[in-house]
């Protein structure tokens, strides 16, 4: 980057581009995890990212969410900077505040709050957004009182939303598998995000279920406006949904462009099925 | 939910307003909280009039029943105080430990906080200057007098900065780690105070020779005792005293309570349940927990308060760290998380060291002067107690059901019978538990799927590489 220090806030909103990632590099000790990876994602897209285990994937998810600071590179969105430099030390914006800007997620491995009911789950999701302080809450103050009372029907909305009308009062964990999956993408939903990050939201789905989250993920799109970057190991959701799909191999992207032009990529078909497959 | 039926004016004058047509409108919500749960209104009704009545019963009754008839453990007033002290400080360390989930071994540096607060603030220890402010002590006594309901407010503040002070550099620490800086600090505490008897400080307008702020060993008395209306409400008071404590436990109560219901109760939740989680929801978790433990101290500050003005004295030697691990006994043997499992931990727990045991003894002592005396096996026996607690109930005496839930932590196909014993899922039903174990198969089956990763070309040729 520039010797010059990069502004805590804001360029200017890329009117296309909601995420604009530049030589985003992350290194753990020797191992370089991403390398100089440019990525983009364009406004009201479905952008998916694979790759095989170990590729950089989740990595690279991670910088964005602001729980990895990356070695090297830039990361914007919607005209903030999410990593600043000050020095030759890079910071990322804390998970917290990245959410409060707009980008929601999931978590591959369901991370719900288990005890938690679901209602409550989305009004977790709902904190950023609700503004009463704690002597509001001793004091239970009108505006207080009035802003839970949001809270709980703005949760109800959601339930419904991701098709889980009537069971807000059932803890989390007691909730059949696939409705967790929906439980989580319900809360993210409650951060009001703009960019929706989903790590692997059909893992451990059957075909109709994986069919039925597939065309849950693509009216969420069109219903909320959203922007949606994917991280799917099934090819059919990935080449089903996207409109752009990135390959990472080795923390590097080997591929990029529509999902028939990556299908077609010899060295897509090298990465997932090793030298010999692709040289048939 | 009367919130819900009459729209609120936003404001202060609103909320007076809201406040006051809910007084008036008590029988009605009582009325409905009747229909909703009777048999849990009723029971709650029946121990808060026993509760309200027990001093009054206690001394017109219990303890002449008690001399002349038959020996019972009754407690005494001064018992039934300290019940309410150590209620209060029950009820603020679960806002730490139970509510975020911050396992805090030092919270009687709190307590210690707000004691020598009422002991500077309300003695005629500093005696070179005369400060009397609201106070029943005459103008120009020796010493700062402020009132007790300054007091009250002024030890919150201390003991929450305190609280912000040692959190803000530790929270960062998770498990164990905090335990053990919390513990240190809950040492280090009392020994300042014990320590800063004779210091000689000369720094800037600041002339400190051979100067005694905390009283040493001997700690500070005596310290004014509470004053309303012309009653003062200290030790000699017995039956007033009792009643300020429950005024300050049932305030303690509705704070904790109202706090829980809260956006700020929900994100604690969310942060002992799954930290990494709560943060990506947008949870601020290093400031949601700065203020976990800054309220949590409030409340000891309050306990610390109301003991030194009560007793009139304070030492360094009443903040031990057997106090910190009897609070905590209090909230873990109570049900650590819920508010009246706690309480009735610490009610317990006082009754059982100040008036039980003792009691014991004296029996013992009755059939022979040789048997030893159980008082002086207390903490002996709250650690047996605590070990055959964890063993067959670890969720304590009224557990908080999230709480208990994790702590009988099963596999999710029994949780889900679990849960539908519980009436929990009684929608999701047996449909659910079939669905559940599919899904599982489901994922078994998955993972290993992950493996081969689902692409044209020749199948099972050279499968996808294994990472990291």
């Amino acid at each position: 980057m520039a010797a010059a220090p990069v502004p805590r806030t804001g360029t200017q909103p890329d009117a296309d581009l909601l995420v604009k990632a530049r030589h985003v590099t992350k290194k753990f000790g020797g191992l370089t995890a991403v390398n100089a990876v440019d990525f983009d994602i364009p406004r009201g897209s479905i952008v998916s990212l694979i790759g095989p285990n170990g590729a950089g994937k989740t990595t690279f998810f991670n910088m964005i969410t602001g729980a990895y600071t990356p070695t090297a590179g830039t990361i914007t969105f919607d005209g903030h900077h999410l990593v600043t430099q000050s020095g030759n030390r890079m910071r990322s914006l804390k998970p917290h505040a990245v959410t409060e800007l707009g980008i929601g997620r999931t978590f591959q491995n369901i991370r719900l709050f288990g005890t938690m009911s679901a209602l409550d789950n989305i009004r977790v999701g709902l904190h950023v957004h609700l503004k009463s302080h704690w002597w509001d809450a001793v004091l239970r103050l009108p505006s207080m009182r009035a802003e839970e009372e949001y809270s709980i029907q703005r949760g109800e909305e959601l339930l419904e939303l991701v098709g889980l009308e009537g069971r807000g009062n059932i803890w989390a964990r007691n909730l059949p598998y696939g409705d967790q999956r929906r439980l989580e993408i319900g809360r993210a939903l409650a951060t009001n995000p703009k960019l929706l990050l989903l790590d692997e939201p059909t893992a451990g789905m059957n075909s109709s279920e994986t069919a039925e989250m597939t065309a849950f993920i693509r009216s969420l799109r069109t219903r909320l406006n959203l922007s949606v970057l994917l991280i799917e190991h099934d090819m059919r959701v990935v080449m089903g949904i996207s409109d752009r799909v990135t390959v990472l191999d080795y923390g590097e992207v080997i591929a990029e462009g529509s999902p028939a032009e990556v299908r077609a990529n010899p060295r897509v078909v090298e990465a997932y099925l090793g030298r010999g497959a692709a040289s048939n | 939910m009367s919130a819900s039926s009459r729209p609120i004016q936003p404001g202060i004058v609103g909320w007076l307003t809201h406040l006051v047509s809910s007084a008036l409108n008590l029988p009605g919500a009582y009325r409905r909280e009747l229909e909703r749960r009777r048999g849990r209104t009723l029971a709650m009704t029946i121990l808060a009039v026993f509760a309200m009545a027990y001093p009054v019963l206690n001394r017109l009754y219990f303890q002449p029943f008690s001399r002349n008839v038959f020996p019972l453990p009754f407690p005494e007033d001064a018992v039934v105080t300290f019940m309410m002290i150590f209620g209060i400080m029950a009820i603020g360390l679960n806002i730490v430990a139970g509510f975020a989930g911050l396992l805090d071994l030092g919270y009687v540096a709190f307590y210690a906080f707000g004691a020598y607060t009422a002991a500077f603030l309300a003695s005629p220890h500093f005696g070179s200057v005369s400060v009397v402010l609201f106070s029943n002590t005459i103008q120009g006594f020796p010493g700062i007098h402020f009132p007790f309901w300054m007091l009250v407010p002024l030890a919150m503040i201390t003991a929450a900065t305190f609280g912000v002070l040692l959190g803000a550099p530790t929270l960062r620490l998770r498990g164990d780690y905090l335990a053990i800086v919390t513990l240190g600090f809950g040492e280090i505490v009392p020994v300042v105070f014990k320590n800063l008897a004779a210091v000689n400080f000369d720094f800037g307008p600041i002339h400190l020779v051979n100067a005694n702020l905390t009283g040493g060993n001997l700690g500070i008395n005596p310290i004014d005792a509470p004053h309303f209306f012309g009653i003062k409400f200290g030790s000699s008071s017995g039956i007033a005293a009792v009643y300020l404590g429950m005024i300050l436990l049932v305030g303690a109560i509705l704070t904790a309570r109202n706090l829980e219901r809260s956006r700020m109760g929900r994100a604690w939740i969310a942060i002992r349940e799954d930290e990494v989680a709560a943060e990506m929801m947008g949870i601020n978790t290093v400031r949601t927990k700065l203020l976990a433990f800054g309220l949590g101290a409030s409340f000891a500050g309050v306990a610390g308060v109301f003991q030194a003005s009560y007793q009139g004295l304070t030492t360094s030697d009443f903040f031990t760290f057997a106090t910190s691990i009897l609070v905590l006994i209090m909230v873990i043997l109570g049900g650590i998380g819920n508010i009246w499992g706690v309480l009735v931990g610490a009610l317990v727990l006082v009754f059982v060291d100040k008036t039980f045991l003792p009691w014991l003894g004296l029996r013992f002592t009755e059939i022979s002067p040789d048997l030893p005396n159980p008082s002086q096996f207390n903490f002996l026996i709250f650690g047996v107690l605590l070990v055959a607690m964890m063993r067959f109930r670890p969720e304590g005496f009224i557990p908080s059901r999230q709480r208990a839930a994790e702590l009988h932590h099963a596999p999710p196909g029994q949780a889900i019978g679990a849960a539908a014993t519980m009436g929990d899922a009684a929608i999701a039903g047996e449909e659910a538990v079939e669905e559940l174990a599919a899904e599982q198969e489901a994922i078994a089956t998955a993972d290993e799927a992950a493996e081969v990763i689902d692409i044209e070309g020749p199948p099972g040729d050279a499968p996808g590489r294994a990472g990291t």
